[in-house]
């Protein structure tokens, strides 16, 4: 008997110690010395730069005087709706990345999501099956999928427009968009003015909820196209990493 | 003849015990973490700093608790990255300095906007000899969202001290080194230092918003 315990004891050590120790080798930056990191590559700079310049003129002179004026017009709570009916539209994508990834319970709570915000949530004006019955959302795009089997990010790149991205997640944001069943049920000129539509109302919309973080890191960023472009990669890092421990 | 035996035993594990939680309590990074946290929240709502002319006093205050549970040049050593190790002890400090004032801006800045319904939950730490990281959440229902934060530490003389943190998935430190990293291959670190100083000032001047 007390053998049998030992054992039983000794094995319960091994595996909460391989438990931790696997908890420290799934965040690895404990203990890097970072005097050592080789800085950002960024091949594709001199077009990068332009864009990023291009970007924020849109922003000065167009984007933030109308996310700012819409933003006095309509109440938050309304423009949260906004974004909630927005994102609700996009359940095919994150659907099918689910799946792509092998992750049938994020697939499975993306349905059950769109099923019951487009209906008891008001076309997806309200998340109530985040707040009713407990179902999280499960954002998945093609460019993490890509990055989940192994693909690298390629160069930094910044789109007009659209901001930063990287030349994997340009391609995922394509192949996202041809996914949306739009494309199948309407005419190209139809998709072409709606989805232009969609896009410029997701930026008003958007824009006009994060005023402040975009003057906050314009305000104490000291190379802003630094900020912006780590800023980018860090997150989009961290979402990969999310997928594979998942 | 057991009885004191006992006796004996109880008391020596009760005061071994007496002795060990309070220091293992204040020793552990999330207590620190929280204890901290909780101590710059009440400065902030003590109504003795309420007000815009003692607007001053409640930032000093707030910096006085934060400041000592950052290690500072082992941040600033971070954020300059490889360039650190070219530099003179001289310029070490003065960089760990400017840097200091920076993330104090940033801070007084985001102190303004502080609200007292913000709710923090302080949900893990992680442990490795020295190194530690504490994972944090602070929840806005202003804006009904929660943003993760993510304190990393080590341990230096037995005094855990923080050396990065990670809001929404940013690491502060990598940031700002991707920042200066950029002005220093570009041109040198007397030029990052102006920058730096440059940036300092512009803070320092009334907000045009």
């Amino acid at each position: 008997m007390s053998t049998k315990l030992k054992v039983a004891i000794f094995i319960g050590v091994l595996s909460t110690g391989l438990a931790s120790q696997s908890v420290l080798a799934q965040t690895g930056t404990l203990e890097q010395d970072e005097t050592e990191h080789a800085p950002l590559a960024d091949p594709l700079e001199p077009f990068n730069q332009k864009m990023f310049w291009f970007n924020l003129r849109v922003d000065e002179y167009v984007l933030r005087p109308v996310a700012t004026g819409y933003s006095k017009v309509v109440p938050e709570p309304a423009r949260q709706s906004v974004g909630r009916f927005l994102k609700n539209l996009g359940v095919v994508e994150r659907f099918a990345n689910n799946l792509f990834q092998g992750k049938l319970p994020g697939a499975g709570r993306e349905i059950g999501r769109f099923a019951i915000n487009t209906t008891l949530g008001g076309v997806g004006l309200f998340d109530v099956a985040d707040q009713w019955f407990g179902l999280k959302e499960s954002p998945k795009d093609f460019g993490q999928t890509l990055g989940f089997y192994g693909v690298s990010s390629g160069p930094y790149l910044v789109l007009p427009f659209y901001g930063p991205s990287t030349v994997r997640d340009t391609v995922g944001m394509a192949v996202d968009s041809a996914m949306n069943p739009m494309n199948y049920l309407l005419s190209t000129v139809e998709v072409i003015a709606i989805r232009g539509g969609l896009t410029v109302t997701n930026a008003v919309n958007y824009r006009s909820l994060n005023l402040q973080l975009f003057e906050d890191v314009d305000r104490y960023a000291v190379d802003l196209y630094g900020a912006v472009q780590d800023g980018y990669l860090q997150r989009r890092e961290k979402a990969i990493q999310e997928a594979l421990q998942e | 003849m057991t009885r004191p035996h006992v006796f004996f035993h109880k008391f020596l594990t009760l005061s071994l015990l007496a002795w060990a939680l309070p220091a293992w309590a204040a020793d552990s990074p999330l207590t620190l973490i929280r204890s901290t946290t909780e101590r710059a929240r009440a400065a902030l709502q003590d109504p003795a700093y309420q007000g815009d002319d003692r607007r001053q006093a409640c930032v000093d205050k707030v910096k006085e608790i934060l400041l000592p549970q950052f290690d500072s040049p082992e941040i600033a050593k971070r954020t300059l990255g490889p360039s650190w190790r070219d530099r003179t002890d001289a310029q070490r400090k003065e960089f760990t300095q400017l840097f200091i004032q920076l993330i104090e801006k940033t801070y007084s800045g985001a102190l303004d906007r502080y609200n007292s319904d913000v709710q923090f939950f302080y949900d893990q730490e992680r442990v490795d000899g020295d190194f530690a990281e504490v994972d944090t959440r602070i929840f806005a229902p202003a804006q009904n969202k929660t943003f993760s934060v993510n304190y990393h530490l080590h341990n230096v003389d037995g005094k855990w001290l923080i050396y990065d943190i990670v809001a929404e998935n940013v690491s502060l430190v990598r940031n700002y080194r991707n920042q200066f990293n950029r002005i220093l291959s570009k041109s040198s670190y007397e030029d990052l230092v102006q920058t730096i100083q440059a940036k300092l000032k512009q803070l320092s001047a009334p907000s045009s918003s």
